[in-house]
């Protein structure tokens, strides 16, 4: 059991350039950013298994500014996954791509390994209960 | 970050089951007494209070004596950090994915 973040968005593309977008590392250096400063982040991402990247940005009193990964799964042009290291976390993120119609392309987001949450893992409550209610409770 | 000055870290209090199905009870009543919340587990009144002190420790329960028995409630606010720590990660891709949404639409145009 761990803590699982999930985002979809929906973009008016084709799902070929969706794909690019995301694993073209010269298109992700024009969206990948450092939300403090809005800059964005160099890489070296190569949408191939096995391989290490790094995305980088500068870095601040809390955090060296790297990001490490290697490639765990492509599958052109419907999912790519891969390892995501900052600080002490080590994360998998998983895009799923599914085009929709219309000139539509859902884009989902899946990120699990939040080393944090091992600690919130009980017999009982999962975690993604647990912070639902949480919602709920600080509200 | 808490009003109560925390002896202790609210991670370490919720990251025992025992002590989150607290949290849940409190959540649900507005207040409980010791031997109301002991019903719910399978330990004694003294383990429970143990529980309890920790929670308090971490601001996340306050308590008061209403004639002999003492009343323990819910104070939520320290778990906004366990929130904040969560959303941060939430943030980066919300903040970024919209950033491809313009990228995809200068590429449209």
């Amino acid at each position: 059991m761990s803590m699982k973040l999930t985002l979809d968005f929906q973009y008016t593309t084709t799902i070929e350039k969706l794909w690019n977008a995301l694993t073209d590392s010269s298109k992700l250096a024009k969206w990948v950013a450092n939300i403090q400063t809005g800059v964005p982040m160099e890489n070296d991402f190569k949408p191939v298994v096995g391989h290490r990247f790094q995305f980088r940005t500068e870095p601040s009193e809390w955090w060296d500014g790297i990001i490490e990964g290697e490639v765990l799964l492509v599958d052109a042009p419907n999912k790519v996954s891969y390892t995501w290291g900052t600080g002490d976390e080590r994360h998998t993120i998983t895009w799923t791509l599914q085009e929709l119609g219309d000139g539509k392309v859902n884009l989902h987001l899946e990120q699990v390994g939040f080393s944090n949450a091992q600690a919130f893992g009980g017999a009982k409550y999962g975690w993604s209960k647990w912070c639902g209610n949480l919602e709920q409770v600080v509200a | 970050m808490s009003e109560n000055n925390p002896l202790r870290d609210v991670f370490h209090a919720i990251a025992d089951p025992t002590r989150r199905a607290l949290i849940r009870l409190l959540a649900e009543a507005r207040e409980l007494p010791l031997h109301e919340l002991t019903i719910h587990f399978r330990m004694g009144r003294t383990a429970v209070s143990k529980h309890l002190t920790i929670l308090k420790e971490a601001g996340l329960v306050l308590d008061r004596k209403v004639g002999r028995e003492t009343l323990f409630r819910l104070n939520a606010a320290p778990l906004r950090e366990v929130q904040d720590w969560a959303a941060d990660y939430s943030k980066f891709w919300s903040a970024n994915l919209q950033r491809l949404n313009r990228l995809l639409e200068e590429e449209e145009q």
